[in-house]
This record gives C-alpha cells, sequence and structure tokens, in this order.
C-alpha cells in the first residue's frame, strides 16, 4: 500500500502533464475557431480554407525570417520576390500580420464576398476549391524534404514552468493566455462599439447595417483580415509544439469547427473555451493511449487515430442535437443546384462510348491504357457524387473514405479465396453500410453543417479504420491477388512487367457502364425524381408524400456503394493499396472535379472521370506540356472550381448543353433572362 | 364517425398561442371553409394538421385513426394532402414529375427495379389529372416558366395527383384573377363526387361562401364561430373580428 500512494500521485501529475500539453494546440484550435467565428457572424461563410490560409502566411513567415523573401501564392507570377536582406522577428511579425490581412481581404473579395446570394454548397465548394488550391500551391512553392517544417528559431520560448506538481512550457501557457485575451477583446469589441453592433445586425439583416451607415462589406472585410491574421499568429506560434505541414495543419479545421460550432458560430467565450477543452482532451487521450502501460486498446486500433474522435463525437452530438428533421417555414433556399436533366439518347450515348472505350483499350499504348483505367475507376467515385450531390442535394466529403473501406475489405475478403465478383460486391456493401452510417446526420442537418460533419467523419475513418493494422496492415499497404473472372486472368499488370493489361481495363468498363446506366435509370424513375424533388423542396416533398429521411439514406446507400466499386477497383489495379490513397484531400478533388464537370448529371461525372489526376486528361496534357500537368493538377481544379462556383454553378456539361440548345434552336440569342439558366433544353423540348 | 376529427388542438410559436383549444370536424364529401383574419392561425391549423409543425395537446384523428403524432409524409400516403400558401413547386422538376413524384408510394423494391429498367413508370392517374386540370399543354415545362395562375393549377394537380381522402387547400385563390377563382370553385365543387373531401382556407370570401357548405371562424387562435355561409357571414362575433370591436 505505501508503495502504491505515490505512485497514484505520479499517475495523476503524469495525465494533468497531458492535459497542461493540450494547452497549446488548443490555444491554436481556440483561435482557429475564432476566425471561423468572425468570418460566419460577418459574412454567413463557414470557411473550409480556414486553417490553410493560416498555414500559407506561417510558411511566408518561416521562409521570409530565413531568406527575406515573399513566397507568392499565385499560378502563374514568379515563385518570390526578395524584400528584405536581414529580416528581424520584428520585421518578419510585421512582414507576416500584414500579409495576412491582405490573405484575408483578397480571399473574402474575390471568393466569397460574389457568392453571398449563392446556394450554400456553392460557398462549400468554393471554400474546398481554395483549401486545394492553397495546400497544392504551399507544396509547390515550399518544396520541403521531410513532412514537417520544425524552425529553428521559435517566436516563443520553451522553457519549462512547474504548475500543480507537474510542468508546462511557457509557449503553451502564453498560447492559451494569448487566445483568453483576444477573445475578451473581441468579446467587448462586438458588445460595446458601434462596429459590433453593425455587425451583429448585418448577420441578421444587410439592410439593418445599411440603414445604421456602415457598409456591410466594409464590416466583412475587417472581420475576414482578423480573421486571416488570427489564423496565421496561431499557425506560427504553434509551429515548434504541433510542426506545419500543408495536411494536417490544414486539417486544423476540424477541430476548430467543433468548437465553433459548440458556441453556436456566434459565442466568442464558448467557442475559445470549448477550443482549449478540445485540445487538452485531445492531448490526454493521445498521451493516454501511447503509454506502455495502457492496455485497453487493442491492437487493431491504431493509437495516435483516438484524439480524431473527439472533435467528430461533439460535432455530431452538437449538428444533430440542434438540427431539425425537416428546415422551418422561414428557410429559404436561395439560389439552387444547377438543374438535372432528363437523360437523352441513352442508348447513342452507351454504344459510343462503349465502342470508343473498347478502341482506346485495345489500340492504345501502356501508358494511355492507365490512363483511361485510371479515369473509369475514378468516374464510378465522380458518380457517386453526382447521384449524392446533383440528384438527392446532400454533401459527403467522406466519398473517397467508403472506397478506401471497400478496397481494403475486398483484399481481405480475397485473401479468404472469396472470389473476385462476389468480394467486388460484398466489399461494396460493406461501404454502403457505412455510408449510410455517415449519412445519417443528414436527416438532421443540411448544406455546410452537413459538409462539416462528414468531413469530420472521413477523417475519422481514415485515422481509425483505414490505418488500422490489422484492416490495412498500415504503411506497408496490402496487395490484391490476381483476379479471376469466370477463371479467365483479369489481373492489371503482366507478370514481370509494368505492362498494363487490358482485360483488367474491360472490367472496368463492364462496371463503369452497368453503374452509369443504373444511374441513368434510377434519374429517370421515380426513385430519382424523388430525389430530386427532395433538393429542390424538402417540406414539398414530405407533404407529397416522399419519406425524406428515407430518400435520403437510399442516396447515401446508392452513392457509397458506387464508391465502394471504385475502391475495390482501385485495390485491384495498384501493386500495393496504402490507407494514403485515400486521404481526405481526395475526396474533396472528387466533389471538385464533379462540380466542375457538371454536378446533376451522369456525363459530368464521366467528364470529371477524364479529368482525374493520372487520367485521359492529365495524360493528354503530360504529353503537351513534357510532364508538368500532374504536377498543377490539384492547384488548377481547386481554381477552376472556385470560378465555376462563382461564375457556371452548371459546369463544363451545362455550359455546352446549353450552348447545343442555343445552335438546335437556330438562334444565336441566349434565354430570355427571365428564365434560369438551363432552361434552355426545357424550351427545345 | 366524421372523417377528420379535431379536438382541443392547442400550438404555441415560443410563448405566443398560434391555436388555443381548436376542435372542429369535417366530413366525408364536404367542403369546409376555415376563414380568419391575418395571423389567426389558419397556416398554423394546416401545418399542425399535416405534421409539419407539433402540437402542444389536443388529438387529431383522421379516417378512424389517431394521426396526432405522425410523421408528415405518412399522412399524405395515407390520404391527408396539402398545399401551400407560397406553392412550393419543385423548381427543378417538369410539370408532370411534380405530379409523377406525388402520385406513387416508393418501396425498397421499387428504388432495385428503378435502376434496371429504363422507364417503369404508371402514368395513367398523372395523365388522367393533367386533364382534368388543362395542364397537358404544358406538361413538359418547368413550373418557373408559367403564369403564376397555372402555377396554382400545378400545385392543387400535385395535391390531387393520389386521390387524396382530404385535402386541405392554403389560399388556394391567392393572386388569382376573378375568371381563375370561378374556374377553381367550380373544380372544387366536383372533387366531392370523386372522393375527396375539401377543406380550404382562404380570404377571397366570395369563393369560400359559394362553395363551402360549412365554414368555421378563427380568430387569434380561437375558433369563434361555424355555421352556413349565410350564418356566418351574419355572425356578429365574425363581424367584430374582421372590421374591428367597434363596428357592430
Amino acid at each position: 500500500m505505501d508503495r502504491r500512494r505515490p505512485d497514484r500521485h505520479g499517475l495523476l501529475s503524469t495525465y494533468l502533464g497531458y492535459l497542461f500539453a493540450g494547452l497549446g494546440g488548443g490555444a491554436v484550435v481556440a483561435s482557429l475557431a475564432l476566425g471561423l467565428v468572425l468570418t460566419h457572424r460577418s459574412s454567413g461563410v463557414v470557411n473550409f480554407a480556414h486553417a490553410a490560409m493560416g498555414m500559407y502566411v506561417a510558411f511566408a513567415f518561416f521562409e521570409f525570417r530565413e531568406t527575406g523573401d515573399l513566397v507568392l501564392p499565385i499560378l502563374g507570377l514568379p515563385g518570390r520576390v526578395h524584400l528584405l536582406a536581414r529580416p528581424v522577428l520584428a520585421s518578419a511579425l510585421v512582414f507576416a500580420i500584414v500579409l495576412a490581412i491582405v490573405v484575408g481581404l483578397v480571399v473574402y473579395l474575390l471568393v466569397f464576398r460574389p457568392l453571398r446570394q449563392a446556394p450554400a454548397l456553392a460557398r462549400v465548394v468554393a471554400s474546398l476549391g481554395l483549401l486545394l488550391y492553397i495546400q497544392e500551391i504551399v507544396r509547390l512553392r515550399f518544396p520541403v524534404s521531410g513532412a514537417s517544417v520544425v524552425t529553428h528559431r521559435p517566436v516563443l520560448g520553451d522553457a519549462p514552468v512547474a504548475l500543480f506538481g507537474t510542468t508546462v512550457t511557457e509557449n503553451r501557457l502564453i498560447l492559451a493566455g494569448l487566445v483568453v485575451l483576444v477573445a475578451a477583446l473581441l468579446g467587448a469589441v462586438f458588445w460595446f462599439t458601434r462596429f459590433g453592433l453593425a455587425t451583429r445586425a448585418a448577420a441578421g439583416n444587410e439592410k439593418g447595417a445599411l440603414l445604421l451607415g456602415i457598409s456591410p462589406d466594409r464590416l466583412a472585410s475587417v472581420c475576414w483580415a482578423a480573421a486571416s491574421v488570427l489564423a496565421g499568429v496561431a499557425v506560427i506560434l504553434i509551429e515548434p509544439i504541433a510542426g506545419l505541414n500543408p495536411t494536417t495543419t490544414t486539417l486544423l479545421v476540424i477541430p476548430a469547427l467543433a468548437a465553433a460550432l459548440l458556441g453556436g458560430l456566434e459565442s466568442f467565450a464558448v467557442t475559445t473555451a470549448a477550443g482549449l477543452a478540445i485540445g487538452m482532451v485531445q492531448s490526454l487521450i493521445l498521451g493516454w493511449s501511447v503509454r506502455p502501460d495502457t492496455r485497453w486498446i487493442p491492437d487493431w486500433l491504431p493509437t495516435t487515430g483516438l484524439q480524431q474522435v473527439v472533435p467528430v463525437i461533439v460535432i455530431i452530438g452538437v449538428l444533430v442535437w440542434r438540427g431539425d428533421a425537416l428546415p422551418d417555414r422561414a428557410a429559404v433556399a436561395g439560389r439552387r443546384l444547377p438543374p438535372s436533366p432528363e437523360p437523352r439518347h441513352v442508348t447513342a450515348w452507351t454504344v459510343a462510348l462503349i465502342g470508343a472505350a473498347t478502341v482506346g483499350l485495345l489500340t492504345f499504348g501502356s501508358g494511355y491504357r492507365h490512363a483511361l483505367i485510371v479515369s473509369m475507376v475514378f468516374a464510378l467515385l465522380t458518380l457517386s457524387v453526382v447521384v449524392l450531390t446533383g440528384f438527392s442535394g446532400q454533401i459527403s466529403l467522406a466519398q473517397l473514405a467508403f472506397a478506401g473501406v471497400a478496397g481494403f475489405a475486398s483484399i481481405r475478403l480475397a485473401e479468404h479465396h472469396v472470389p473476385f465478383p462476389i468480394a467486388l460486391v460484398a466489399a461494396s456493401l460493406l461501404a454502403t453500410v457505412i455510408g449510410v452510417l455517415v449519412g445519417y446526420p443528414a436527416t438532421r442537418v443540411r448544406g455546410m453543417s452537413l459538409a462539416i460533419a462528414t468531413l469530420a467523419m472521413a477523417v475519422a475513418i481514415e485515422e481509425l479504420v483505414l490505418a488500422s493494422p490489422s484492416f490495412s496492415h498500415g504503411h506497408e499497404g496490402s496487395s490484391a491477388p490476381r483476379p479471376f473472372l469466370f477463371g479467365a486472368d483479369v489481373g492489371i499488370g503482366a507478370t514481370g512487367s509494368g505492362n498494363f493489361r487490358a482485360a483488367f481495363g474491360f472490367v472496368c468498363l463492364g462496371v463503369l457502364a452497368l453503374a452509369a446506366l443504373g444511374v441513368t435509370n434510377l434519374r429517370r424513375n421515380r426513385t430519382g425524381l424523388r430525389w430530386l424533388a427532395v433538393r429542390a423542396n424538402e417540406r414539398a416533398a414530405a407533404a407529397a408524400g416522399i419519406d425524406v429521411t428515407r430518400a435520403k439514406l437510399g442516396a447515401f446507400a446508392v452513392s457509397s456503394f458506387l464508391a465502394g466499386l471504385c475502391g475495390v477497383l482501385m485495390a485491384y489495379s495498384v501493386t500495393t493499396l496504402s490507407p494514403t490513397s485515400f486521404l481526405v484531400i481526395g475526396s474533396l478533388v472528387a466533389v471538385a472535379l464533379t462540380y466542375l464537370a457538371g454536378v446533376s448529371s451522369v456525363g459530368g461525372a464521366l467528364v470529371a472521370g477524364a479529368l482525374a489526376q493520372a487520367g485521359i486528361y492529365t495524360a493528354f496534357m503530360n504529353d503537351l506540356t513534357g510532364g508538368d500537368a500532374n504536377t498543377y493538377v490539384f492547384a488548377v481544379s481547386g481554381l477552376a472550381l472556385i470560378m465555376t462556383a462563382i461564375t457556371a454553378p452548371e459546369g463544363i456539361t451545362g455550359l455546352v448543353r446549353s450552348a447545343a440548345a442555343r445552335l438546335g434552336r437556330g438562334t444565336p440569342t441566349p434565354p430570355p433572362s427571365s428564365t434560369p439558366p438551363g432552361s434552355g433544353e426545357a424550351v427545345v423540348a | 364517425m366524421s372523417l377528420l376529427e379535431v379536438t382541443g388542438l392547442t400550438v404555441k410559436h415560443g410563448g405566443l398561442v398560434a391555436l388555443d383549444d381548436v376542435s372542429l370536424t369535417a366530413e366525408a364529401g364536404s367542403i369546409v371553409g376555415l376563414i380568419g383574419p391575418n395571423g389567426a392561425g389558419k397556416t398554423t391549423f394546416i401545418d399542425t394538421l399535416t405534421g409539419f409543425t407539433p402540437a402542444l395537446r389536443g388529438r387529431v384523428s383522421f379516417a378512424g385513426t389517431d394521426i396526432t403524432g405522425a410523421a408528415p409524409h405518412a399522412r399524405s400516403r395515407a390520404g391527408l394532402v396539402r398545399t401551400f400558401q407560397s406553392l412550393e413547386l419543385f423548381d427543378d422538376l417538369s410539370v408532370r414529375d411534380n405530379l409523377l413524384v406525388a402520385a406513387h408510394t416508393p418501396t425498397l423494391w421499387s428504388t432495385l427495379t428503378d435502376a434496371l429498367w429504363p422507364k417503369a413508370h404508371d402514368t395513367s392517374e398523372t395523365q388522367s389529372v393533367l386533364e382534368l386540370l388543362d395542364l397537358v399543354d404544358v406538361a413538359d415545362r418547368r413550373p418557373t416558366e408559367l403564369s403564376n395562375g397555372q402555377r396554382h393549377v400545378v400545385a392543387l394537380g400535385r395535391a390531387l395527383v393520389s386521390s387524396p381522402q382530404l385535402v386541405l387547400l392554403d389560399e388556394p385563390a391567392a393572386g388569382l384573377d376573378p375568371a381563375e377563382t370561378e374556374t377553381l370553385a367550380a373544380l372544387l365543387r366536383r372533387l366531392p363526387a370523386t372522393g375527396t373531401t375539401v377543406l380550404v382556407v382562404d380570404h377571397d370570401m366570395a369563393l369560400i361562401l359559394g362553395v363551402c357548405e360549412v365554414v368555421h371562424v378563427l380568430d387569434f387562435g380561437r375558433l369563434v364561430a361555424s355555421g352556413t355561409p349565410v350564418e356566418v357571414r351574419n355572425d356578429p362575433t365574425v363581424i367584430a373580428a374582421y372590421l374591428g370591436t367597434g363596428a357592430s
């Protein structure tokens, strides 16, 4: 007994130590969350690229500190401009703050201001485009050898401070103190000044702010600049503790969203407290789970992923608790998603496309044949986005996670000698189950909130399921055995050569053709009409006898099944399938490219497949440009996504269709402005 | 037993009492009117009957079944269908599809067959309603391309296509010109013969008094009068509700 007592005391202070260690991460979460609250209150936008903006500022700060160069984040402009010969800490901090202000203003004025009246989905898509763009431009402009930068010149010191029988580094305490100070300052500004009053008025009603004599634009600009500074400074200060990495830093937006949601996207005090608490609990779980004496965690659960569960539980809990099964009478839809045209000339298109793909598979060289296979497999994923977003108006940022679950599941099944076609369907059905579970919040929340919920769950699936050593074999990855279809070898690689076989291509073509025809039929039949009705107006759909909950879950089921098919074919098209094939960013790319190509038609999904990274389009561009296309595909698709969200919500296929409709009518004039875009083909009919 | 029996229905929006202990019945095959000044609780009454707004107290019985807690889509499938004051048409769908989507009850099986067969619509009910309402010429247009009067007719068609036992119409004549209102009145009079009972809310007194057999009057959430059109028109409480207490 006497020996145990100090032991227990030591354990307590260890856990207390974990909690205090989380003050730093918590302060960053809180600071990012405060920025999210600021931009939401002033302009109604939930910006997924918020942490990414801070990440760019931090990268630029450290680069400036070292070299005195300003690294420009704009494609097509020179990479860097030399500003100062010998930057010191003070000048570097001033540089970072000015840069953050500029970034905040540019993002608001160029991206989100034009989208003020746009539907929630367009704003989600634009912020995803921004996220993709920033992440890629940082990768291109700051080539670092390892995954993270750890600077040798931190801004804050890390001397240990004794606290309640344990120690904590002073930078963590300073960070936490700073964020509480900022929150108090923001609260004071919003409560006691005319500026705050006007911002609160503007969020409720733009005219209200105008009546107070303050331009809502100017208010929003100030808030965006402030939010950007908060994000930049937070990421700079946390860098010695958490590192700086294009992927993980960008995804800090998820715990920040959790904190901001707890504060109702409105309260600075609750948001700050929630942010600090989330960071501390995450740190506690991390510390606890990696202790050698922690035996309660089963081997198959990746310990480092456990902390991701915290924001997920918070987000889902808050959203489902606050959500409603149907939007209320006052909820105005605003501008809508692009109209979904009735499929036409299906037989002709089917014959032509299957014919073209067959000719391609038989005549292309190995490189283009592989690109065609990649495009066909990716088209299954974009088809899943069309079903979910284009037809039923829901959004999921977890599609590639579903694909990953199915991919590894099919390998595990094949190892148990389940034949290829059965494993294909069974693994996709598993993805369907996961998809319906992830889609469940969709029955209570919509738009932006749903995007947040699915993004959080995608990260949880990635870190807990896909990284699980017994499910995916972790970093080593898994290899699928050779697939056989009715006794014929349909594997992708000829043994002992890099040549890609057409046989596997025909399997992909067959699966894609069946899937695309199935989706076309759903669109033409009552199931598709019900989805479109739910997409158009949930209240009216319920009044027309449609079970809105079931329609949404049905869309999630079909969609995740398609994503599952994609994942299984991915598993069989690579030598080794690794969890890194299914990173969250890939789901964002899928949504992005589909939106860009035309989110509400099967044709859009096929075009999006062609645009996939390493697909036919990039293979073609690589030939033209001598190998640069793959490097820029994410950055360019990010930009294209923002442009599409703002200027052409119908995407490429929509533009082609209305052009064809105009040609068909023989009048070069666009349809009269009173009819909505895309009604051209209805007039022709 | 009446088709619709509402007993002691009470609804609160926040602290505001929107409906206060409202009881009424509607007999199968009748046309019932519900009138009242703005804010009297007419739309709330329809919202509550169709499950869009929860009731604080009270009971709604439809065709002998207690449906007080049922979901909106379940009530609609049971034959209790509504229209919306703001129409709420599916603007992305053609007029024909607006009707078609309301005409069928899906099953799990139908979702599977929908994926396998190119086109399996049963359009007979839809077609007959399109003909009844003279919408055949615009069946392939989108609602946004139609006149306000035609949009009202589409909303009515979407409610009627499933042959409901009871249809609740929320201001069907709002924004219609006198000729269109007369056409609407003629149509409403024909509905009971097709098996559809009508409860209509409107401000157009000519329409209400012209087609309804029974009229109920709501004021500040309370049912203040019920009776035949003639009785209601001469009821001093009703006159007071509409013109203010000083007028009588």
